[in-house]
């Protein structure tokens, strides 16, 4: 590509960093960017689909309630029941939300005009970590006391007793650092690179289709074109991929944190 | 493996305990790393002997295996 690129007057830049860095939308009002805009919207979507859907519920679904009932089958047996067994009808309203909000955050992506997914700024996917980590703390040292809490997390019975001295660390720094971090990072990472992909097969596609049009380009323009079709598809799937796994996560979390292990 | 008591065992937990295994482990080899890792790039960096950082990646490494194998694999 980049032979051919040399040819051509100027010369074709792939897309990078840029594509995050957006101005505010109104002047003067610097923290309101496009992804806080989509943020915003994304709750409003939320809000009115499970309003509509669930606020007048008829014993015989139609419509929106059915999507809505679907939804939330999906959500209890794939992700509540899993992790927190008969706990799980009380963790539903948390866990519905959390998946379809973050769902829709990531569909901003592919949604035409919008085009952006929300977490692939790191501080949506943060803050919403941090309030499953502080819930997951308090959840414990209600369910099995402060001092308990963290003896279950860091000494679970049927070890060898030399081995806590090496292994002790090890769950500490996994379940409270290493656990939530990977929990934000996982979906931030997701969506960023995704994000960078999509840019680029569709710029490759219109910088050599139709900026610097040349019979050699041409065909590297089509595969842009073909390429950017393909992976919106697979975007779409990872999309709903690492949304079902941060409610996932977010479900087991919970979990372990009302029932110390064994 | 040593046989598995299938009385004290409800199915549910068995399905709770395997997702809990398969999604810690990612967490636990990381942590195992980050631990013994550190370590041993401590110890390298004192002593000058550079051997000491692989060894102890490899150490977290086996490590949080293990943890992860006793407390969910049997």
């Amino acid at each position: 590509m980049k032979a051919l690129t040399v040819l051509a007057a100027d010369e074709f830049k792939a897309p990078g960093l840029e594509l995050f860095d957006l101005p505010p939308i109104i002047p003067g009002v610097t923290w309101f960017t496009k992804p806080v805009l989509l943020a915003l919207l994304s709750s409003l979507v939320v809000i009115a689909f499970c309003w509509s859907a669930f606020a007048n519920p008829k014993l015989v679904p139609r419509g929106i309630q059915n999507i809505g009932e679907v939804g939330y089958t999906f959500v209890r047996d794939q992700v509540a029941r899993p992790f927190l067994g008969k706990d799980a009808d009380r963790w539903m309203g948390l866990l519905l939300s959390l998946f379809f909000l973050v769902w829709i955050w990531n569909l901003m992506g592919v949604i035409p005009f919008l085009q952006f997914p929300v977490a692939s700024h790191i501080a949506f996917p943060i803050v919403l970590a941090v309030s499953i980590y502080v819930l997951k703390i308090y959840l414990g040292m209600k369910h099995q006391g402060g001092l308990g809490y963290f003896k279950n997390m860091m000494f679970p019975p049927g070890l060898p007793k030399p081995i806590y001295v090496l292994l002790a660390p090890i769950e500490f720094l996994s379940n409270m650092i290493v656990a939530p971090f990977t929990h934000a990072v996982r979906l931030f990472a997701n969506m960023f690179a995704g994000h960078i992909i999509l840019a680029f097969f569709s710029a490759v596609g219109f910088w050599f289709l139709f900026e610097q049009l040349t019979p050699l380009g041409a065909p590297v323009g089509v595969v842009g074109v073909i390429m950017t079709i393909a992976m919106t598809g697979f975007e779409m799937f990872i999309q709903f991929l690492q949304a079902f796994l941060f409610a996932l996560l977010a479900a087991m979390y919970i979990g372990g944190s009302l029932h110390a292990e064994h | 493996m040593p046989a598995m008591s299938e009385q004290e065992r409800r199915p549910e937990s068995d399905g709770r305990d395997f997702a809990n295994a398969a999604w810690s482990v990612p967490s636990y080899i990381l942590s195992g790393i980050i631990l013994y890792g550190g370590g041993g790039w401590l110890l390298s960096r004192w002593t000058g002997v550079a051997v000491f950082t692989p060894i102890g990646v490899i150490v977290g490494v086996v490590l949080a295996i293990y943890l992860v194998y006793r407390k969910y694999g049997r």
